[in-house]
């Protein structure tokens, strides 16, 4: 058996690592497509005999469909045909697994077009196929609707009292409901989930110092710049085949198979590329009605969504309530912690309220305590994820309540998280034991960072920090990758690049096989020309995509090495593979190109294989601080300067991993001084336009740094980590702890914008009587 | 969005009856950032629209007798570059306001004086006064960006114009044309606007057919002026409210002042009380906030709007210290 | 439905009619009907900046253009930027800078930074980024968008001495 160059698990010491590739900075593969406008993104596809598609949407949050007449919208000349949820097959309720989030498939079939009552304003309630797509905006308004209006809730907390307005009349609680509640009494809580360690009673009167405090984060959305889109293509032949923006291309076809009942292989989904996702671009929206029109007609249907659909109908991350209590002893040490978290699920189940009950401790050692989740219904649109979803709806609640803790018992906001940050074996409240992680060395790349040992001059200026928790996905990839005769070779895979990331796998197949990044040709390719690949998202494309590629790389390796054998006439224990080198007896060796050249003529072309399931991807943790000034006088907030440590395992392609943590923490920005949804009491947002939901400019923002921390991942041969969702979680927590310290006020409530500000500036005026 | 003619007249004249035409359900097209944005949601449904900015007497900034005349067509990024309207710093202080600068070059300052509003209601399809089975969706709605001063009536919306304020603070007067002779006349600019009570009354005295073609401005000879936008975010946002001052100086006290204040009420909002106030003293930091409180004395906000009172008074007082060069910082 | 016009302009240098309605965007008509989809649309009422294009010089949202309006106008957009065969410096910096990650907003920042550069050669971050503050990204950040811009000036700055 060829011996193989596989790496071993690294030490935090081991960043000499001798990479050829790894941790340089090549030009991304797809980046000339991208610069010159070639790329083509789902809106782009234009094929033979295509329809344009358009979606009729509910006025209503809530309301129940009495009838909908599609007939005058069918007479419209240019129409090609007209649906509703009656043309989609009956489904059974069974759950699925979206790679980010659970989704019962039936509930899913009504979310793409509304069954019997309309759950959001701005659900889809029909769509017409026509020859353009002005024609079919015109057709929608003959299509006559009438519905029977209902109270609308639209407060997670609300949504929980008895006596709310219920969406689902057949929806009961699950989980870990307690016996005296009426098992058989319609409810908006869809699940409650619980977790326990320890004895939280004794720990809180260990505690010489306990503070408890709620906050509210408002609803935002994921903001890609690219509205969903979607082009489908029902054959004659019965094969359907959809081109799409999408984060998984396996999760689409899993979808339209499930929602059309037809057979998972009658589906081929194409990956266009993709305009940014952050988890919002998982589930379908349109595909579904874009199939059956396809059915009806024999042609293929496009349809683009707009951006007020985007906004109005598609899964923004919950808003939530969470109430945390901690209590610590007087130099600081955390003895018990308790949390309440309420997520919005939206219309239908399926919050990521679990992943904000594990993340919501997960920085730090708590011995006892106690975590309570609350999946919650109301007349929004169905939650989904968004980057490290549920995470930093949590870590606001205890980031901010800590810097309390340490304002009142005088302590360095960093030495408490040093004393009491989670490390190998600490134990989440939630069950699981941490393996080797890097939340302490991100609490010292602060520390020792040349912004935190600045001063902040000035009044009405002030410093916070904070810190997150994110613990990226396994999950399954395939890679496939052929060996050329010139010496490089071409890659397959199936993990949709929203950002550079078929580089950063190329880069790790090149250094397995011990040649260029610029040598691997990489294709992310459709549902039928690779294996089944999870989706892009939970922070596991380097990780398991890596994985995957290298195991390819490996099998590449084990082949050269047996056509080596043959050529030379020798044992093929007896070859070596080795930084690009196949070596023999008797000093006789090949570099991989030479070898390559020789494949052809000597026997079957060399193709390798991979695969992962591997579930170690090492969680990810994150520090920040930021420096603000508060205008006294307007509540406007502006950021002076911000600096991010993040623990990245090993950085693949530095430049992509600085980028991932740049934008996730710009996300994190806007998602804690602007960003908000605004529903009047019927249940309609009223900012559906990015005229009204502002998003972060470049003018509103300095330079970010981004510290990278290399603590490699034990449970990965290039000690990757996830790094693409932590990034967004600590920014709100430390711009509001920098808000407190500039001002000494205590926002509790996201966004934090310049009327909210403004609002408590005011306030505690008038309580003290005076300025400050 | 629905079909429509399009005409691109050369003259005046021509404009007029194009517009005049169809029973007046017409559109004057100029930059396009507000009308192509009313179209696509059919707020507005002409039969025709009528591109202005191929008529060429309407472009270009030339003096006046006593000041400057400003084509209505003119794109914002070629006011911000033109020598003639250096002294003119709170119409200059708009246009940076504007932080697009892809909306600089298309907006026109005839299209922003005639901007229909923000409000959302309005831009969802509720009308101007946002009416729901006989009663105001605003009232007791989502309020946050709506009227703080004279919001008595049914309209409760803000007037979305960036550039009214500082006009007017500037003593600005507009020309209109029209296809009949009665139709043409110039004005002040605060005389443009009107806070409507039915729908059909819109938000400024055109009448169908009528067009703005002109701004006039007197000599900016000892006028300080400024505007001053509190804006959520730096980047492209409409203001929370502004203030736009312009104030005449002699001996260290105040001889004249006009303070308009902008996003604050259905119309740009003079603040007499605050100008009178000032006129005989110092301008400094005591005395501009004494103003500002003035300006806002008799704010009447709505349920979720009393952050733009405090606002709307800082906004008047840092407009005036701005103006005198008094402002310190970035601010 | 109006009867559709011609409209003749030219796009990157080159001479083109089209037919269009009136009621059709320029930045339809580039990409349904010309098929330069290299303009993106992204919110379609100009907050965004991702449907940017140059119109006689300056950079404006093509989603807010009526296609009948370029008649007789000179149209940059993306598909024109590079010189043949080879890259313009700011798609050289974009990618050395790694000032993308989906690269949806891309064409949009380039043809704004383009716009700069030809009025600004040198100018500074605080100029760069309100230049640049009519176009979105939700990937990057902006940072190495910006850094690509002061590279790309330094690099035409060098050509040019």
């Amino acid at each position: 058996m060829a011996t193989v160059d596989k790496p071993q698990s690294a030490t935090a010491d081991a960043g000499a690592r001798d990479y050829k590739v790894i941790g340089t900075r090549p030009i991304r593969h797809d980046g000339v497509d991208k610069v010159t406008g070639r790329a083509r993104y789902g809106a782009d596809i234009a094929l033979t005999g295509m329809l344009h598609g358009a979606v009729l949407r509910s006025p209503h949050a809530h309301a129940k469909i009495l009838s909908i007449d599609t007939s005058a919208a069918k007479k419209l000349p240019g129409v090609r045909a007209v649906v509703t949820h009656a043309d989609l097959p009956d489904v059974a309720s069974k759950v699925a697994d979206l790679g980010e989030g659970m989704f019962d498939l039936r509930d899913l079939s009504r979310n793409v077009l509304a069954h019997d009552k309309v759950l959001y304003r701005g659900h889809a309630v029909a769509a017409v196929a026509a020859d353009n797509v002005h024609i079919a905006d015109e057709a929608l308004r003959l299509i006559e609707v009438k519905y029977e209006v209902l109270t609308p809730v639209m407060d997670v907390v609300e949504a929980m009292q008895d006596g709310a307005p219920i969406l689902h009349d057949d929806l009961r609680t699950e989980g870990f409901v307690s016996s005296d509640d009426a098992a058989d009494k319609p409810t908006n809580i869809a699940k409650v989930f619980l977790h326990e360690k320890g004895n939280l009673e004794q720990g809180f009167a260990e505690a010489d110092l306990v503070i408890e405090r709620e906050i509210r984060t408002a609803t935002v959305h994921q903001g890609y710049i690219e509205p969903h889109n979607a082009t489908v293509h029902w054959n004659a032949d019965g094969q359907i085949t959809c081109w799409i923006s999408t984060q998984g291309s396996f999760v689409v076809r899993e979808q339209l198979a499930g929602l059309l009942q037809v057979p998972v292989s009658r589906v081929r989904v194409i990956p266009m590329e993709i305009g940014g996702g952050f988890g919002g671009k998982i589930p379908v929206y349109m595909a579904p009605a874009a199939a059956i029109m396809s059915k009806m007609t024999g042609r293929p249907v496009k349809m683009i969504m707009d951006r007020a659909a985007v906004l109005e109908a598609t899964g923004p991350t919950p808003g939530s309530c969470v109430r945390v209590k901690l209590g610590v002893k007087s130099d600081g040490t955390i003895v018990a912690g308790d949390a309440w978290i309420a997520f919005e699920a939206g219309a239908f189940p399926g919050s990521p309220v679990p992943a904000g009950c594990m993340c919501v401790f997960a920085c730090y050692d708590v011995p006892n305590g106690r975590v309570q989740g609350f999946d919650v219904v109301l007349n929004r649109p169905a939650t989904k994820a968004y980057r490290a979803p549920g995470a930093t709806q949590v870590a606001m609640a205890t980031e901010t309540v800590i810097d309390e803790i340490c304002e009142q018992l005088k302590l360095d906001p960093l030495e408490f998280r040093l004393k009491n940050g989670a490390r190998e074996g600490t134990r989440r409240v939630d069950g699981p034991v941490f393996a080797r992680i890097g939340m302490l060395e991100t609490v010292k790349a602060i520390r020792d960072s040349e912004h935190w040992q600045s001063t902040l001059d000035g009044k009405w200026r002030g410093r916070g920090v904070a810190s997150g928790y994110w613990f990226n996905a396994g999950l399954k990839s395939a890679v496939t990758a052929s060996v050329n005769a010139d010496g490089r070779v071409s890659m397959l895979e199936g993990s949709t690049d929203i950002g550079g990331s078929r580089a950063s796998i190329s880069m790790m197949l090149a250094e397995t096989l011990g040649i260029g990044a610029e040598d691997i040709t990489p294709a992310v390719v459709d549902t039928d020309s690779i294996g089944y690949t999870d989706v892009t998202g939970g922070s596991r494309v380097t990780y398991a995509t890596g994985w995957a590629a290298y195991e390819a790389g490996l099998d590449i390796q084990r082949q050269m090495c047996e056509r080596a054998a043959s050529i030379w006439d020798c044992d093929s224990k007896d070859v070596t593979f080795a930084a690009g080198t196949i070596s023999g007896p008797e000093g006789k060796s090949f570099s991989f190109k030479e070898l390559a050249q020789k494949v052809q003529s000597s026997g079957d072309p060399v193709i390798g294989r991979g695969v992962s399931d591997h579930n170690e991807p090492g969680g990810a943790f994150a520090t920040h601080c930021v420096d603000v000034e508060v205008d006294p006088e307007t509540g406007k907030v502006t950021i002076l300067r911000y600096t991010a440590a993040q623990d990245v395992g090993t950085a693949i392609h530095p430049a992509y991993v600085e980028g991932q943590i740049q934008g996730g923490t710009v996300q994190g920005i806007g998602w804690a001084i602007n960003e908000e949804y605004f529903y009047d009491k019927e249940g309609r947002m009223r900012n559906a336009s990015l005229l009204d939901y502002r998003m972060p400019t470049c003018y509103d923002l300095p330079m970010i740094d981004a510290l990278i921390v290399e603590v490699p991942n034990p449970g990965h041969p290039y000690g990757v980590r996830g790094v693409g969702e932590v990034p967004i979680v600590p920014p709100p927590a430390a711009l509001a702890n920098a808000i407190h310290a500039a001002t000494g006020i205590r926002m509790t409530s996201l966004p934090m914008s310049p009327p909210k500000v403004l609002h408590e500036l005011l306030k505690a005026r008038a309580a003290s009587g005076n300025g400050k | 969005m629905r079909p429509f003619e399009y005409a691109s007249p050369e003259t005046e004249a021509e404009a007029a009856d194009l517009l005049a035409d169809h029973d007046g359900n017409t559109a004057v097209l100029a930059g396009g950032t507000d009308l192509l944005t009313l179209l696509k949601r059919d707020l507005v449904t002409p039969q025709r629209v009528v591109d202005l900015k191929t008529v060429p007497s309407l472009v270009g900034v030339t003096p006046d007798i006593d000041g400057v005349r400003i084509g209505a067509l003119t794109p914002l990024d070629e006011l911000q570059q033109n020598p003639l309207l250096a002294g003119y710093q709170s119409l200059l202080d708009a246009i940076d306001g504007i932080r697009s600068v892809q909306i600089q070059s298309m907006g026109t300052v005839g299209g922003d004086l005639c901007h229909l509003p923000n409000c959302w209601y309005f831009r969802s399809g509720h009308g101007l006064l946002a009416m729901e089975n006989g009663e105001s969706l605003v009232e007791t709605g989502e309020n946050r960006y709506h009227a703080i001063l004279g919001n008595h009536g049914p309209a409760k919306f803000v007037s979305a114009s960036r550039f009214a304020p500082g006009l007017i603070s500037l003593g600005a007067r507009v020309r209109i044309a029209g296809p009949g002779a009665d139709d043409a006349e110039t004005i002040p600019l605060e005389y443009f606007y009107i806070t409507p009570r039915t729908e059909r009354q819109g938000v400024t005295i055109l009448r169908p057919g009528q067009f703005i073609t002109h701004i006039l401005l007197p000599s900016a000879a000892g006028i300080q002026s400024a505007t001053y936008d509190v804006l959520a975010s730096e980047g492209l946002d409409w203001p929370l409210v502004s203030a736009a001052a312009g104030v005449q100086v002699e001996g260290g006290l105040v001889r004249d002042c006009r303070i308009v204040l902008g996003h604050a009420a259905p119309v740009p909002w003079i603040a007499h009380e605050a100008a009178r106030l000032l006129t005989g003293r110092p301008l400094n930091e005591e005395t501009a906030a004494a103003a500002g409180a003035a300006a806002v004395a008799a704010a009447t906000p709505l349920s979720r709007n009393g952050y733009k009172v405090q606002m709307a008074a800082v906004a008047v007082k840092r407009a005036l210290l701005k103006a005198t060069g008094q402002l310190e910082g970035g601010l | 439905m109006a009867k559709k016009q011609v409209v003749s302009t030219t796009i990157n240098g080159q001479q083109e009619e089209f037919l269009c309605e009136p009621r059709q965007t320029l930045l339809e008509v580039l990409r349904d009907v010309l098929d330069m989809t290299g303009t993106k649309e992204g919110c379609s009422n100009g907050n965004c900046g991702a449907c940017t294009v140059l119109l006689n010089g300056r950079p404006i949202d093509s989603c807010l253009v009526l296609a009948v309006e370029v008649e007789g106008a000179e149209i940059e957009t993306i598909e024109g930027v590079a010189p043949a065969g080879g890259l313009h410096p700011l798609q050289t910096a974009f990618l050395e800078q790694a000032a993308l990650q989906c690269g949806i907003c891309t064409p949009g920042f380039i043809m704004q930074a383009k716009a700069l550069l030809e009025q600004k050669p040198n100018p500074t971050e605080r100029e760069i980024r309100f230049y640049l503050a009519g176009n979105l990204c939700r990937c990057t950040g902006y940072d190495k968008i910006v850094r690509a811009v002061q590279q790309a000036a330094t690099a035409q700055q060098e050509v040019q001495v």
